[in-house]
Parts: C-alpha cells; structure tokens; sequence
C-alpha cells in the first residue's frame, strides 16, 4: 500500500497560489538590490559530495545533511548550504577569472532536522558572495548589500555587528584546548551567563578571563566600543574592536540609528568565519533573518585561497510573516473571462491577447457552455464575463 | 508595541516566579486568580503571562512566539536547541544523580550498563564524556523502580531531598549536574526589544542573586 501517497515529508510543504506570489515578490525585491549591485546569479548542484561539507570548519553537523550515495557508493549529501559550494565551484572554475567576483544565489537548502520540532527542513535562501578581495571596502560592500536588501523587505529591523577575532584573540590568550574553547564559545553565542562563568571559574584569573565573561553582554550601540576598550585594552582583541568601530562610523551617514547594533558576544556556529560577521533580525521572526561575515580561509581549505566575505536571506520566514499580514494581498484573479461561441475560440483567444496588452488582466474560458462559464465566474468572484461570436 | 510575552512553566516554578514579579513591583493578581485561562496580563499591562509544561516554554521561546521563558535547567538540558540563557534564577533548585541500588560497585565489569531515565539526552551526554557506552531505556513514571526490578544497572534522575532513593534501597553514586530555574529569551526578542528585556533582567537579578 502507498501509505505515504498524498502527504509532503516532514519539514517540507507544497506552495500554492498567493505562497507563491508573496514569495516571488520577496525574492524579486531582493534580486534586484543584488543585480543593481553588479552580482551575478550562480546556481549549484542540489545534490554535492560529502566530503565539500565534512570540513571541520563547515559548522553543520553530519546528523543534519540528507545522505544518498551515488552509483560508484560515494556519500552524496542534499545541499545543506550555499557557500560551501560556491567556495568549492570558486576555488575550481573561476580559480583564474579576474577578481574580486561578484556572485548571487536564490536556491533552496535542506536539513534533516529534529521530528515534531515545526521546523523547515527545506528552504529557499539567497545571497551574496563577493570573492577575491579583503579589507574594509569589500566588507562596507557586503553590509551595505546586506542592509538595502533588508530594507527592501522589511521597516523594523536590526543588523548586529560582531567580530570573529575578538573571541578568537581572547581565548588564544587562554592555555585551553579546542574542546574547552568550543564551549566556551557556545555559552557565549546562547547568552549563558551561569554556564560562562562555570567554566571560566576553573581558569586562573587574568584579563582575557575577564573580558570573555563580559562578552554576551557586550551588545547595544555605540557605547558598546567604550566598554569594550576598557575590558579588552592590553589584549589581541583591541585590532579586532577597532576595525568594527571603524566599519560602524563609515555607516553613519545612514543615519540607521538603533537599526545598526553591535553584539561582541556574537559568535557564529559556521568556523569558517574570521572577521567581521553580522546578522540581521525582522520584527515578527524569531530567529536571525539575515547571517553573514567575512571568511578569508575557507577558499584555502579547497586550494584557492582568497578574502571572501558574504551573506544569506531566509526568505521562506519573510514570505510567511508577509503572508500573514492582512493588509497585503497577493490576489492575481483575473477581471474578464473571455467565452467563445463555437468556431470563435482563436478569436476569443486574441481578445483575451489584446486585453493583456490594455492592461486588463483577462482569462480564455475552457470550460464547454456560457452557462458553466458563468457560475465559474461567480464562485471565483470574477467581475465580468464576454461572449464572443 | 505588543507587550513583552513571558511563558512560565505550571505549577511550583510559576509560584515562585510571580512571587518574585510581586517583589519586583508587578501586580500579578491576574495571574493567581487565573480560573481556565492560559494568556494572563500582568501588572499594568507590562507583559502577557503564558503559562505552559516545562518543555513546551522551550518550544515557545524558540519559536518567537513568546519573547521570555522561566523553565528548569533539568527541561534546557534535556531539550534546549537555540534561545539565551540569561539569568540563573537560583530557585527551583534540585541536582541530577546517577544512582544505583545500595553497595552496587556500577563502573566494574565489562558489561554495558543499563540505564532508566526520563532523561536519555542528559543521561547520554554525561556517559559520552566518559566514553562509556550504555544502554539508556526511557521510563515515563517512577525511575526507581527499574533497578529494583531488575531493569536498570542504575538510573539518572532529579534529586531534591534523596528520600525516595533511601526508602527504596537506592543510594546517589554521581552528582550530574546542578538544576535551577533560568530565565531564556528568544534569541530575535532580545535583538529587537532589548531595553525592555534588559530592564526586567536588572530587576530581577537583583532579587535573586
């Protein structure tokens, strides 16, 4: 028995009709900023060897990519993510273009996450890469990227900056090894202040001791450089602090005010970041709408090594908080519905033509009698229905 | 703006918790005299009250359906995925043990223990530090008895007072971990609402620690 027939696997569903046009209309105004911004579009595999996301520094564990295997018995995974590949088809294919690159992407990427948890284990992502170049002006590029596509989408919402190095320099400070340093790290990305300070309690008290129990609470605007000078002055963080000061003075003339907000304690899951990272939150979403940073040493992990920095959009949880709006409509019913008598059905199809071309947006009925035309044009609360013939 | 939603987990927890909202200067009568309802206000319309099983805040908080939590690190440990911890609320507050029947030597011999736990994440995580492999069985009601009958090696599970244990010829072998309330926030809530989190954190940091 076809058991699961008529059903959608778990964390996955089907779109339909106004889903489809929310998202199209999210996706659009996105693409436009990046095309306007000279990126252009790649699309790559949906399904990849396992071994371009096995990296240490990948951030996304084996229990959550979806795994086949090819006809040779090689592990294949359904592409969990976007920049892995892009890094992978970079260091490859356009090894010897001209650089820096400009590269977009609108695809989907899947996650074999917990049963029962309501999460998606498929979604669409876009965004950028820009590749082949380091320093602040690239790095003004993608955060300026970053924030017009978020504004194109959304009024309410944060960009919080923060530095891979600043946590990086700290616990190098620190004699621990890489196990000690990854918790410290992940009690650090989750707020967890009781946790932090267990650990920290087993190390002998120094200033990068201190400076680590007070990163979490490192984040607000621009008062954050003060304190975070005086706690980190004397350590390797400093350089780290004051290149985000300086990227978050360079966006002053954008007056984004408590829009732009800096977190120090924001320490990203995905290794491969190692300067500036940021994320972007939309009111109604609960979780980071937008992620991204600089990640200068993933490119070398595929034999190509080269600054790279970017960034990517949840744009399935924008298209369901647009969704949910009322005051938004993606209604696409047509105004006429063009009947032919027998014999006039090119006609009526070339009415319906001329009408598109006026503007109108106008419908060839299928159906076989003006009668069924009729009741079809009521249920659907079309307007007017033509006869022609 | 909508007010700040705080989901609190039933029963002794929420007691305590609007306790301390009451210390802290917010009028929770709505929220004693609750009757059927599960969406409370409280004080002068500062925050919604939701009141929810332990696990179920979690799901709440992680969701952004609710922008605060006050749960039991016994139910973060077991389900926590991705929200802050914020504040350590040191009430609530109980230990994990690995107990097993009295004069039991547990780590000798070479065969795979079993273990009965309403807890099989935490129990998991704390023989994977050990590298020991274990048979973990999840039990729904009293753990005691899975050793008594002949099910368990041993069991993981929340001590307050150790008297169960006793009465039942069960004695503490390992402390786990230590258990209290926390107070999480979901992670967009704090980005977005951070003045108004910020401030009822203050508050009730001072009165707890």
């Amino acid at each position: 028995m076809n058991k699961y027939l008529k059903i959608t696997p778990e964390g996955t569903k089907d779109f339909l009709f106004a889903e489809c046009s929310a998202m199209d209309d999210i996706c659009g105004k996105i693409e436009s900023v990046f095309k306007t911004g000279g990126f252009k579009r790649v699309i790559t595999p949906g399904i990849e060897f396992y071994d371009v996301f096995s990296l240490p520094c990948s951030g996304i564990s084996q229990e959550d990519m979806f795994k086949l295997s090819d006809n040779k018995g090689r592990l294949l995974v359904v592409r969990p993510d976007s920049t892995l590949p892009i890094a992978r088809m970079v260091s490859s294919r356009l090894k010897n273009s001209v650089l820096p690159v400009r590269l977009y992407y609108k695809q989907a990427v899947y996650r074999n996450n917990p049963t029962l948890t309501g999460r998606r284990n498929e979604f669409m992502q876009m965004g950028v890469e820009l590749l082949g170049v380091k320093g602040l002006r690239a790095d003004l590029e993608i955060l300026s990227t970053a924030v017009k596509s978020v504004s194109a989408i959304a009024s309410d919402f944060r960009i919080e900056l923060g530095h891979a190095e600043v946590f990086d320099a700290l616990s190098d400070e620190l004699d621990i090894d890489d196990a000690f340093k990854e918790k410290l790290r992940v009690s650090i990305e989750s707020k967890n202040y009781s946790a932090l300070n267990n650990l920290l309690d087993k190390l002998e008290p120094c200033r990068a001791v201190s400076a680590i129990r007070s990163l979490p609470s490192l984040f607000g605007g621009e008062e954050i450089f003060g304190k975070a000078a005086e706690i980190c002055r004397g350590t390797k963080a400093m350089s780290a602090l004051d290149y985000l000061h300086t990227i978050y003075n360079n966006f002053a003339p954008l007056n984004l005010g408590d829009k732009l907000i800096i977190d120090l304690g924001l320490v990203q899951r995905n290794d491969y970041y190692t300067g500036f990272v940021f994320a972007g939150y939309i009111n109604g979403i609960g979780d980071a709408v937008i992620t991204g940073g600089r990640y200068d040493d993933l490119l070398g992990e595929f034999g190509a090594p080269m600054g790279a920095a970017g960034f990517a959009i949840d744009t399935d949880a924008v298209t369901m908080l647009r969704l949910s709006d009322e005051n938004v409509s993606y209604s696409d019913n047509p105004e006429v519905l063009v009947f032919a008598e027998d014999g006039h059905e090119i006609e009526a199809i070339s009415l319906v033509s001329k009408l598109n071309a006026q503007g109108i947006k106008a419908q060839f009925s299928v159906l076989p009698t003006l009668e069924e035309t009729k009741s079809f044009a009521a249920s659907r609360k079309i307007a007017e229905v033509r006869t022609v013939g | 703006m909508k007010p700040l939603r705080i989901a609190l987990t039933k029963g002794r927890l929420e007691k305590t918790t609007v306790e301390l909202l009451e210390k802290i200067g917010y009028n929770c009568d709505a929220v004693k005299n609750k009757g059927r309802k599960l969406i409370l206000p409280v004080g002068d319309n500062d925050f919604e009250v939701v009141l929810a099983k332990a696990a179920d805040v979690i799901t709440y908080v992680e969701h952004g359906v609710c922008d605060l939590g006050v749960v039991g690190k016994d139910t973060i440990l077991e389900n926590g995925t991705s929200f802050y911890e914020l504040l350590d609320l040191n009430f609530g507050k109980c230990r994990f043990a690995l107990a097993t029947k009295k004069g039991v030597d547990f780590y000798s011999g070479y065969n795979t223990k079993t273990i009965a736990t309403k807890y099989p994440n935490v129990t998991r995580a704390f023989f994977d530090d050990k590298n020991m492999d274990v048979r973990i069985i999840k039990i729904e009601g009293s753990v005691e008895l899975a050793p008594l009958v002949g099910l368990a090696d041993g069991i993981v599970d929340i001590v307050e007072t150790g008297s169960t244990l006793k009465a039942n010829g069960l004695e503490i072998k390992e402390w786990v971990t230590d258990i209290s309330a926390r107070l999480i926030a979901n992670t967009a809530s704090l980005k977005l609402r951070k003045k108004e989190i910020e401030e009822l954190q203050k508050k009730l940091e001072a009165v707890t620690q």
